[in-house]
Formats: structure tokens, sequence, C-alpha cells
């Protein structure tokens, strides 16, 4: 999904309370106009920066993981340079006010140690195995070098943690990609058209041996030196510079990848926790187990086909999992594989197998979400109309929308408005031959609402970090004449303000990350 | 001098009146529960446009017709004798009373279904779409469809949902495959904000003024007056 606007602007935002106007400035355009080369960004903003400054801005939007620079063949044949330009990663800086979620993550699943490291590498964006041993020694209490360089490798085993991508991939010139392929038969095999972020990204990507090594070694003979015997042959033209500093050390950086996937996949728990039972909830978290390595993407519409066996023998290795017996388990998989009038299917059973579809779970959530603020925003009966229209999926015409919600004919035409008017519904006028006045139909289409969703939860998100700026602000003014009653009243404000940012969060990635 | 009387102009067409009214009144009578427009019995060609609208309020005063909104065609009304019941399809259906829906009779009966559904709740039993069709038969004289209609409000609503029986646990009083109903649970919220829906429990989301709020504007975060009812505890 492209980027809404309150979604631009809110990580500009983002950018502008961590790094100051003057970085989210360069920032914003690379957001409105898309990648740019530095030169036409200095072009942009001087005379309020230099060259110089944008470069220096550049560098540190990459070091926090915020910008990737890439280039594109230039034709064949042609003399020019190829230019190097600079994308925005929109989701990396919308990522910036979820580390603490990210931090939990690896402190339950692996320890604190770990954690710090996570700690070290998230607020820096990257760094290498000397510069965390550096951090950590200048710490209060330093846990040593051995103890870093553990907690470091426990989290590149288990992909929280990867080597930094290609600094200025080569990207192939589109057109003459395409004017390769010959024949009708190549053009319906090629897929789905990838984005130029998407491009980027995949060009930028190292192969999962180089991304995430299982050895561990830092000298230069290693198999993580940055020599060409390990880099495929396809991505060695990508790799003007090394992903590595001076001495020949990997620079590592937080795989958000990873994060998003075992959020995604806690979510989808929690969702069947709530909807079905707690039982369905430990055997669907035994397939995720299942299938996780197994999935090539984050965003996966559904998982890896499963044995019953193999689902049996994961809730086996859970604590709450060790009371299910087998009959229990196959029970659960029925109860999660049924489909109702009220919930669809979570799980799909074919030929003995089982697929968790991750699609159909998400929908639920976004589903109840979207219906949630219909009832509050709309009142109760142009949630039944909401839900009627949901249900239906197609257009309806006024009266019979009125007929089915039990509504006053004279009023529904006002609520369906209202509605309209603030992107929640699809309205079509339909003329008829004999008739004075054009029929109404209405529709309900789910791309729209979602997209008009994510972009007010977005507003809220940033409605939300600047009043708790203005009440900061606030708390300042009357800090001296304050009781300590009004200071407990200011505190429980802020707490609220940055409680409810925390789970909108959660619901933004239901619509967008996951 | 006596003046003379001049005599009565309406006495010397009386009965052509009265046979033009007689002939307004059978037209609108053929139609029985529909009744007739003014277009439709100006279509007529043996009465005089000009007197229809003289002969139907003629009609009206002697209370033989009686004139009914046409509640999806807005602006045409229509006249029906007094012996008929008016057409649902000029009343809007089964739940409208003079034109209007009658909400209150609705709601009622909406009570009465989820307490049937209720009582069942704390037997850990469902309730099937034959025993609520028979409560309603015999309490409220509704028709299977009508009962139907209160159902699929209340399934709208979020508060009620219609499940398929399979024999087992509180299903096992039914036959399976049997369409049953049972409540939807406090996890639904009935529509409300539910504990996973985080957006519709903070301001911004019940805002009607969201699309007209920014930073820096008149309606903005550090000045909206709903954030300040909120954060005022």
């Amino acid at each position: 999904m492209t980027t809404t606007e309150y979604g631009i602007v809110y990580a500009v935002h983002i950018i502008t309370v961590q790094f100051g106007s003057v970085v989210s400035k360069v920032c914003e355009f690379l957001l409105r106009r898309g990648p740019l080369s530095s030169r036409e960004i200095s072009r942009l903003v001087e005379p309020d920066m230099s060259y110089n400054q944008v470069k220096d801005i550049l560098c540190l939007l990459i070091q926090h993981n915020c910008v990737q620079a890439f280039s594109i063949e230039p034709p064949d044949g042609s003399e020019s340079k190829a230019t190097v330009q600079y994308i925005v990663l929109c989701n990396n800086i919308l990522h910036r006010v979820r580390y603490n979620k990210f931090s939990r993550i690896v402190n339950e699943e692996l320890d604190f140690k770990c954690g710090a490291v996570l700690d070290g590498l998230l607020s820096n964006g990257r760094l290498t195995l000397g510069q965390l041993i550096e951090r950590d020694k200048d710490s209060g209490k330093p846990t040593g070098s051995e103890e870093i360089r553990e907690s470091l490798q426990k989290l590149v085993a288990d992909r929280f943690v990867e080597r930094i991508p290609s600094p200025e991939p080569v990207l192939g010139n589109k057109e003459q990609e395409l004017a390769k392929k010959k024949g009708s038969k190549a053009a319906k095999i090629l897929k789905e058209p990838e984005t130029l972020e998407e491009r980027v990204l995949e060009a930028a990507t190292p192969v999962d041996a180089i991304r995430f090594p299982h050895i561990f070694e830092q000298d230069s003979n290693s198999p993580l030196a940055d020599n060409d015997s390990n880099i495929p042959e396809g991505k060695r033209k990508q790799r003007d510079v090394d992903s590595s500093d001076h001495n020949n050390e990997v620079i590592w950086r937080p795989n958000f990848e990873e994060f998003i996937r075992r959020l995604r996949h806690k979510a989808c728990v929690e969702i069947v926790k709530e909807r079905r039972d707690e039982g369905c909830a430990i055997v669907l978290k035994a397939m995720l187990e299942v299938g996780r390595s197994h999935e090539k993407k984050v965003k996966t519409d559904k998982s890896v086909p499963m044995s019953l066996s193999s689902i049996y023998e994961e809730v086996m290795k859970t604590e709450a999992g060790r009371t299910l017996v087998l009959e229990r388990v196959e029970a659960c998989l029925d109860q999660l594989s049924a489909t109702s009038s009220y919930l669809p299917a979570f799980v799909i059973e074919m030929d003995d197998s089982y697929v968790v579809d991750f699609k159909s779970i998400l929908s639920v959530a976004q589903k109840d979400e979207i219906e949630a603020v219909v009832m509050r925003r709309y009142g109760k009966e142009a949630f039944r109309m909401f839900r009627y229209l949901s249900q239906e999926g197609r257009f309806v015409e006024t009266n019979k929308i009125a007929d089915a919600a039990l509504t006053e004919k004279k009023d529904t035409p006002q609520i369906l408005l209202k509605m309209w008017k603030d992107g929640y519904l699809h309205m079509q006028k339909l003329v008829v031959t004999g008739s004075y006045v054009p029929f109404l139909l209405w529709k309900v289409n789910k791309l729209i609402v979602t997209k008009q969703m994510l972009d007010e939860m977005y507003h809220a998100s940033l409605n939300l970090s600047l009043r708790l700026a203005h009440e900061l602000e606030l708390e300042k003014e009357v800090i001296l004449l304050s009781s300590r009653e009004r200071d407990k009243k200011i505190k429980a404000k802020g707490l609220l303000l940055s409680s409810t940012r925390f789970k909108l969060d959660d619901a933004i990635m239901i619509f967008h990350d996951f | 001098m006596d003046k003379r009387k001049r005599p009565d102009p309406k006495s010397l067409g009386g009965d052509i009146n009265e046979q033009h009214e007689k002939k307004v009144l059978d037209m609108i009578r053929k139609n029985q529960g529909m009744g007739a427009t003014t277009s439709e019995l100006k279509s007529d060609k043996t009465i005089p446009p000009t007197l229809i609208t003289r002969l139907v309020n003629s009609l009206k005063k002697k209370d033989l017709i009686r004139e009914v909104p046409n509640m999806n065609n807005k602006g045409y009304k229509h006249f029906i004798a007094m012996e008929f019941q008016t057409s649902k399809e000029l009343t809007g259906g089964d739940w409208y009373t003079d034109g209007s829906l009658d909400l209150s009779k609705i709601e009622d009966l909406k009570t009465k279904c989820v307490m049937i559904l209720e009582r069942q709740r704390h037997r850990h039993r469902v309730v099937t779409l034959d025993v609520i069709c028979g409560y309603f038969d015999k309490q409220e004289n509704l028709s299977v469809d009508q009962t139907k209609e209160i159902l699929k409000n209340l399934i709208l609503d979020n508060e009620i949902m219609e499940v398929k029986s399979n024999g087992l646990n509180e299903f096992a009083a039914t036959r399976i495959g049997e369409l049953c109903y049972k409540l939807a649970g406090k996890n639904s919220g009935n529509g409300e904000a539910r504990a996973g829906t985080s957006f519709a429990s903070m301001p911004c989301g019940a805002c009607p003024s969201i699309g007209l709020c920014s930073p820096d504007g008149v309606i903005s975060p550090g000045t909206c007056v709903y954030f300040q009812k909120w954060l005022d505890f």
C-alpha cells in the first residue's frame, strides 16, 4: 500500500522529534517526491542548507536505516554514468516508535543481555561488534566483550539482527529487461510488477548465508570477509562499497522484518484466543512455530502445509500444550477450520495437512476495528447499515438498505451520506428512464475503507504525540505552583496518552504491516 | 317585489357530479390496497381533469376514501377506499404504521428475543429458529418472516449470532444442521469498542471533525475539546 497523506506527515513528525526539523525537511522531500539524488535535494533545500549538510543528513538517515542509496544501470551503449539516488524507507521510520516492542520480544525470547545489545543497535542504527563492545565498556555496568559477542551471535542466529544491506546496489535498467523478454508467453509469466522500493531492497539484501552468518569470525580470512568468493555472481556487481567498515568488521543492524513477523504471529494468536479459546490459541501458536522458518516474506497470506504429527510435536514442547492430548489438538484444528456466518475459517484443511490462513485471521481484527469506529462515530443505525453492506459485498439501493436495517426511510439517506463523505462508503447514482430522481446505490469497498482507516490512525497517532507534547509544556508552566495531586494528574494524563499511542500502533500494524 | 332566487349552479349538474364521483370511487376501489393517484384518476378521459380534486375532496369528506403517502415514492399520494387495508408497498413494510416506522415496537420485540436467549445462555443452550418463531407467533402474532427480520436485525446489531447445530454440547438438544441462535457474547461488544479495538476508544476514533483537524489548524490536538474531556479525570 502506498503511504497515505497522514502517513507522510506522521513519519516527518517522528524524524523531527528524534533528529530535528533540518533532517526532517530532507526526509519530507524524499517522501513527497520519491527518490532523488543529493544534488537534486540540495537544489530543493538551498539556501537553507549547503550541499555538504545534505550529504551529512543523508548519511545520518542511512545510518539509522531510514534511507537507502541505489543507482540504475544506464541503457546499453549510453556513455552516461549511473547517478546515485536516495529512496526513503517509510516503514523503517514508522518502526522507530516500536523499538520498545522489539526489545520486549528479545527480552522474552532470549535474555536481557541480548536485549541490551539490541538496544544499542536500535538507538545507533548500525554498529560493528567492536563498537558494541566499546559501548558496553562505556556503560555503567559492563558485561564484557565475550558476553557481547555471544549475545550478538544469539541475535543473529534467531535473525533479530542482520548484516547491513549493500550500501549502493545497482538496479538493472527495467526497460531493457522487458525488451529482452520475447513473445506473449514470456509476458504472461512475468510476476506482478514490483515497486521501485521493493526492487531496491531486493537488490540490496544479501543472500541469507551472508545476511545471517552461522560462523562468527571477524578476520579477513573468515567466511564473512567481503571478498568475492562469498558473494553470488549476480550480486557482485552491486557491491560498489563494502558493507563493512574500514577495519573489515561486519556492520550489524536490527532486522525489522523478523520483529514484524514475530509481532504478526503474536497478534494472530491473540485474535484466535479471543474469538475461539485458549486451546485453539495454543495449537495455532505451535503451527506458527512450525511454519516460521519457511515464510519467504512477512506478509505471507498462507503458511506452508503441515501434518498433524508435526503440529502435535510442537504443541508438546510448550508448558501449556503438555496438558493437551492428541484428540483435543484434532478438535481444536476442526474448530479452527470451521466456517460460520460470524467467523471465517482460520485454518485450511487439505489432504491430511493444515495451512494457517493469515489473511483470514487478520481480516477479522480489521473488520472489528472498522465496525467499532463506525458505531462510535455514526451511531447504531449506521453500524447496522455498514454491516449489512459489508455482508452483501455489492451495490444496494437506499430503500433496500433501510428495509434490511429497519431504519426510517426518510433518515437513511443522511446517515449513508455522512459515511460516504468520510470515505467509508462508495456511492453510485443510477438514472432510470421514467424516474425523475436517480437512485442512489451504496457499497462498502474494503480497500478504500482500509486505506481511509489507516490514514486516520496515522493522524490519531500524530495527534496523541502532539497532545502529549502540549501537556508536557503545560506541566512545565505549572510545576512551580502545583500540588502533589496536580502532579499525579499530569503524570496520569501522560501515561494515558502514551499507552493509547502504544495500543493504536498495534492497530496500525494490523492494517499496514501484517 | 320579491327577488327571484337564483338557481343553485351545483344542483344543475348534481346528477352528473354524482356519476363522476361514483366513477372515481370505483376506480379507487378497483385497486384495493394500492388505491389510485391523482394522475391515474386523471387518465380517465370521461371525467374532466379539472373536477378530479373536487371529487376526491368530496369523497374524503364523506369518509369513503383516505389519503396515504407512498413511502417509496415521496410526493405521490394514493387514495384508498376505507374498506381496504393499505398495501405494504405503500406503507413501506410490516413495521410501518401511518407512514412511520414503529421503532418502539421493533425495539420491544428485539429486547424480548434477547431475553429468551439470555435465559438459555445460563443453561448453556442455544435456541432454535422454530422455538423463537413459535414464541412470537403465540405472544405477538408475528409471522415467520417477521420473526426472521427481527433476528436478522439483531445479527446486524452484533447482539446475537446465527449458528448451525453440530449436535454436541450446547447443541445437544437440537438436530444436526438446524439453525440456532445465541448471544454474541461480551467479546463482540455489541459493536462497542471491544478490548482489542484501540482506535474507536480514543477521541479521534469517534470524532466527526477528524477531516478538519490539523496540527496547526483551528481544530488541532492542542485545542481539541474532545481531548480535553477525555483527559479531564
